[in-house]
């Protein structure tokens, strides 16, 4: 958890919004460190939380979090965290031995046609199994690392899209709760060029995610170039109205991604330039 | 306080192989710790990096190793893009599999191109002998002792403490060997080396009835390594034995025609995601194995970038080489002194927020006989006796060394401070 | 324009409000949902993209109880097993039915929140046809509907909003909470007004237009800019008075001499001397052609 990105977004985990959808993206850079920022937040906030991990192993977002100062294998423990590690599931599947060992979840390895909803309903049961303890834990959070490996791995857009929709609306809407997603794009951006050859699937997948998001934090590279004191810039992008009335509002701020956790600063007042 | 956090931790938790998962570390207790080197895993051949405790093994390029951040972690994969005649990449995959020889790990070939027996008959020879003596000739001293240079300071003594440049890569400490090129290894050194070979054509693909976007070739070629990873021990899942041993895995040409993917041949390829799926694949079951993997594709022949952006993501390391051969560079007075350029196209993130990021993006390789070096890149030094009248090939050297330096950029001219 | 698509003015007709990434055309989407509801119209939503609590929460202080939510955000594609109303049932019968269910009367107003929805998971032809269908149908008179032009082929927008009386493109303006609105109105009788305007949309969701034409509107405020003086707040003095300037122009500068000096420096004399110059032979003359390495 970065305190200095909690004082940008003017939350921390005794109060924050409900109902969020958070969209982190990056460009030609690399946003997962926000991924692990939000699912310290999140578990430290005593959300109940399903994190979706499909590109890292359970030991790497482990080793991680404990750098955070958050320890998975407790909340696994406590029934805080549903898990779902993708590389293992997919394993099973792919070298299909014995018949149906892998969880459903995966399901659109076998065949990425028939869409996501078989990972709609892991999430949907993780995240309303928890009858007795209602009160345990806090609204329910999804976490997604990353959607756009989907695409990698042969699924649609539009399926993505139908996921991400369906987890709002069960998850933000329904049960009040958050969800964070991560798209990763590698071209550069095209403002000119949209609409008529749909561009490219991650691009698509974006665009939508960026219509359905209530607040976006856009992770790119430095424009001048790589600098290995400045990792890059974050732009973060309010879209649904704020208290005070404005409704899309942005900021631009300049990050450096340390050992356990990650200084935003404003454009130019890097300490290594200063 | 000396605090020696050196442990042996992999993308593939093995150093947790022998306690139970639930026997973590408390909430909120600091990672200070002092963890003993008892449970080091001690495997010939690795060590575990300074910065964050994973388990390396070298790729048997020692600036190569430097480059990413000590050498290749176990449990992860090294992506290459060819260079256009596939002459340097596949110079490093060899390089890569005699490590392992050496270092008596385990290989696993697989190819479709040539035979993967063939592939290790041309491994370089190994320079053993003079380990010792090689190095302090090679390398140039490092600026430890400045007195030494002071007499000669005396108009530019503004400069005398900075460190002499050292444009070749390399780390203090020892860390993989240095081979011939000019000779092959010796044929009893290469048979004491346990190797699996994977020759496409020797393997009858049968069509599978699943939609999965995988092709036939990947399916075998994973299922194949599955196998082994499990008949041979290196699962991490495996009871820990005394000997534990390393699976170098090397997969050449990945992507091309012969591997039956349409990846280089059409804008839109049919099998598109066929290559990413199987990469996918070889993540998850490096993870938990003790092996590492070294994949060679060729993408310049690949149409579609965005692909190859879906490629490299899941891969965890990749660079590229880009060599001087046959384009127009060769001729270029800055480039005279090296072979091609090398891109860091990805850095691993693994078990830590914060990635080994390189100093320098500009690198350049070149190939000696005894070495493979990788360079930072910048312009040699002006000795011509007729300056002026070479400056007009020199000055598009320096026009092309700026745009190097500003590689990256998105062409923008604004500065960010 | 804006302001009279808002009061709805017009008989009837189709409307599409465009946006991009860059800015949501949600809240002007609301804006006139808020009219219509002022002008005690019933308003249908069929609301994929924003839930009904979302949206009715935007409407806080509007009348709400003529505003009938049709509810395809939460399963718009029966992953559950009720489904109050999915994509697929996007056709003239079971809207017209829907909306004669709860406003018999009067012809109603249908929003549609997002066409993009619709057209991510029907195919366009089908779509449009609906659409055509509902414009006629009488059930319904006027059609609103919010289309993310960014997601969609060239094509397949330009389809759409061929069927549209009224196009409002939307994008962020300047500065803050500005955003302008290119408004392209077709007329039955064939007319074509084109108009661009900046507006703002305040927290009772009315829409302010701050400039009509706005490409007059830049033009005014440059020179207002321009007007002002860049020397009326300044720390320190620009300007002399009277007495400062004679006692500047008294002053005699360092090295600046009086005419006198100066011509007796300029032109020498009588009787001074000069220097006379002939080349001999034992000077230093370069034979060869001083241009020789141009290589011409």
């Amino acid at each position: 958890m970065f305190t200095e990105l909690n004082s940008i977004l003017n939350t921390s985990p005794d109060s924050f919004t409900q109902g969020e959808f958070i969209l982190v993206s990056d460009r030609q850079s690399d946003a997962s460190f926000l991924i692990h920022h939000f699912l310290s937040f999140y578990l430290r906030a005593r959300c109940k939380v399903c994190f979706v991990g499909l590109v890292q192993s359970y030991s790497h977002y482990s080793a991680v979090s404990q750098r955070l100062g958050v320890s998975l294998a407790q909340a696994k423990e406590k029934g805080q965290l549903i898990f779902l590690e993708g590389l293992k599931e997919s394993l099973s599947i792919l070298n299909p031995q014995e018949a149906d060992t892998g969880s459903q979840a995966m399901d659109f390895l076998r065949d990425p046609a028939v869409g996501l909803r078989s990972l709609y309903e892991f999430v949907r049961s993780g995240l309303s199994s928890s009858d007795g303890g209602e009160d345990e834990w806090g609204p329910p959070v999804l976490l997604v690392d990353d959607l756009s490996v989907l695409l990698s791995l042969g699924v649609s857009v539009g399926a993505a899209l139908d996921f991400s929709h369906y987890c709002r609306a069960t998850v933000c809407s329904q049960k009040q709760g958050n969800v964070v997603m991560l798209a990763r794009c590698d071209g550069e951006e095209d403002e000119e060029d949209d609409g008529d050859d749909e561009g490219e699937g991650s691009e698509r997948l974006l665009k939508g995610l960026s219509h359905q998001c209530s607040l976006a934090l856009q992770v790119r590279g430095l424009p001048t170039g790589y600098c290995r004191d400045i990792h890059g810039q974050v732009e973060v992008c309010w879209r649904r109205r704020q208290a005070d009335g404005q409704h899309t509002q942005k900021k631009l701020f300049q990050y450096k991604v340390h050992d356990k956790g990650a200084s935003f600063f404003a454009r130019g007042t890097s300490s290594a330039v200063l | 306080m000396s605090v020696t956090r050196v442990t042996a931790s992999m993308a593939a938790p093995a150093n947790r192989v022998s306690k139970p998962s639930g026997e973590r570390l408390p909430f909120n207790t600091t990672s200070f710790q002092k963890k003993t080197r008892s449970k080091l895993l001690s495997i010939p051949g690795t060590r575990p990096s300074v910065q964050n405790g994973q388990l390396l093994v070298s790729t048997g390029v020692t600036s190569l190793d430097y480059l990413l951040g000590g050498g290749l972690a176990v449990g992860t994969v090294l992506l290459i893009e060819e260079d256009r005649y596939d002459s340097y990449s596949r110079m490093i995959l060899k390089y890569f599999l005699a490590e392992g020889v050496v270092c008596r790990h385990e290989l696993f070939v697989a190819a479709a191109q040539d035979n993967p027996t063939d592939i290790l008959q041309e491994l370089p020879d190994p320079i053993l002998d003079d380990v010792a003596i090689h190095k302090p000739v090679e390398q140039p001293r490092l600026s430890c002792e400045p007195h030494d240079s002071l007499d000669a300071m005396k108009i530019a003594w503004r400069y005398q403490n900075l460190p002499k440049v050292q444009s070749a890569l390399a780390s203090s400490s020892r860390f993989g060997h240095y081979y011939d090129v000019s000779k092959t290894m010796e044929p009893e050194i290469r048979q004491a080396a346990k190797c699996h070979p994977f020759y496409l054509p020797e393997h009858p693909t049968q069509s599978s009835p699943t939609h999965s976007p995988m092709l036939e070739s990947y399916s075998a070629l994973l299922k194949s390594l599955e196998d082994v990873i499990h008949r041979e021990g290196f699962d991490v899942a495996t009871p820990m034995s005394n000997s534990r041993n390393i699976l170098r895995i090397g997969l050449h040409s990945l992507g091309s025609a012969l591997w039956g993917d349409d990846l280089c041949c059409h804008d839109n390829p049919r099998h598109g995601h066929a290559l990413a799926t199987f990469l996918y694949g070889l993540r998850a079951l490096l993870r938990s194995s003790l092996a590492v993997a070294v994949v060679t594709v060729p993408s310049h022949l690949i149409q579609n970038r965005a692909l190859m952006g879906s490629i490299t993501r899941l891969c965890d390391n990749a660079i590229a080489l880009e060599s001087f051969k046959g384009s127009e560079r060769e001729t270029n007075p800055l480039y005279k002194d090296y072979h091609g350029l090398l891109h860091v196209r990805q850095v691993p993130h693994l078990n830590c927020l914060v990635s080994q990021l390189p100093d320098h993006k500009d690198l350049a390789f070149k190939l000696k006989r005894k070495q493979f070096s990788i360079e930072r890149l910048h312009l040699p030094p002006d000795l011509s006796e007729t300056v002026s009248r070479v400056s007009r090939g020199e000055l598009a050297g320096a026009t092309m060394v700026a745009s190097a330096c500003g590689s990256g950029t998105s062409g923008n001219k604004h500065l960010d401070f | 324009m804006l302001p009279e698509l808002l009061q709805g003015t017009d008989a009837g007709g189709f409307l599409i409000i465009q946006d991009s990434v860059n800015y949501s055309g949600r809240h002007l989407l609301w804006s006139f949902i808020n009219a219509a509801l002022n002008r005690e119209e019933a308003v249908h939503v069929l609301g994929f993209e924003v839930s009904e609590e979302e949206l009715k929460d935007g409407l806080k202080g509007s009348h709400i109880q003529r505003l009938h939510f049709h509810d395809a955000y939460t399963d718009p594609l029966g992953w559950t097993d009720q489904p109050a109303f999915t994509v697929h049932q996007f056709c003239l019968e079971k809207l017209t039915h829907l909306i004669k269910q709860t406003s018999q009367h009067k012809p109603a107003t249908l929003v549609i929140d997002s066409l993009s929805w619709i057209l991510r998971h029907r195919c366009p032809p089908d779509v449009c046809k609906t659409l055509q269908q509902l414009k006629k149908g009488g059930a319904v008179r006027v059609i609103i509907g919010l289309l993310h032009a960014d997601m969609h082929q060239r094509g397949i927008v330009g389809s759409v909003c061929h069927l549209a009386s009224s196009v409002i493109t939307v994008a962020p303006g300047m500065k803050g909470d500005e955003a302008v609105a290119k408004t392209t109105k077709r007329s039955k009788s064939g007319k074509v007004m084109q108009e661009e305007a900046i507006f703002c949309i305040k927290e009772d969701l009315t829409v302010v237009v701050q400039s009509k034409p706005s490409h007059l509107g830049s033009r005014q405020t440059d020179p207002e800019e321009q007007e002002t003086d860049p020397t009326a707040n300044l720390t320190f003095n620009l300007r002399l008075s009277d007495t400062e300037r004679k006692a500047k122009e008294k002053l005699a500068l360092p090295f600046v001499f009086s005419k006198e000096k100066k011509s007796a420096l300029l032109h020498s004399g009588p009787g001074s001397g000069r220097i006379l110059y002939e080349p001999d032979a034992n000077d230093d003359y370069d034979q060869e052609d001083p241009d020789d390495d141009l290589d011409v």
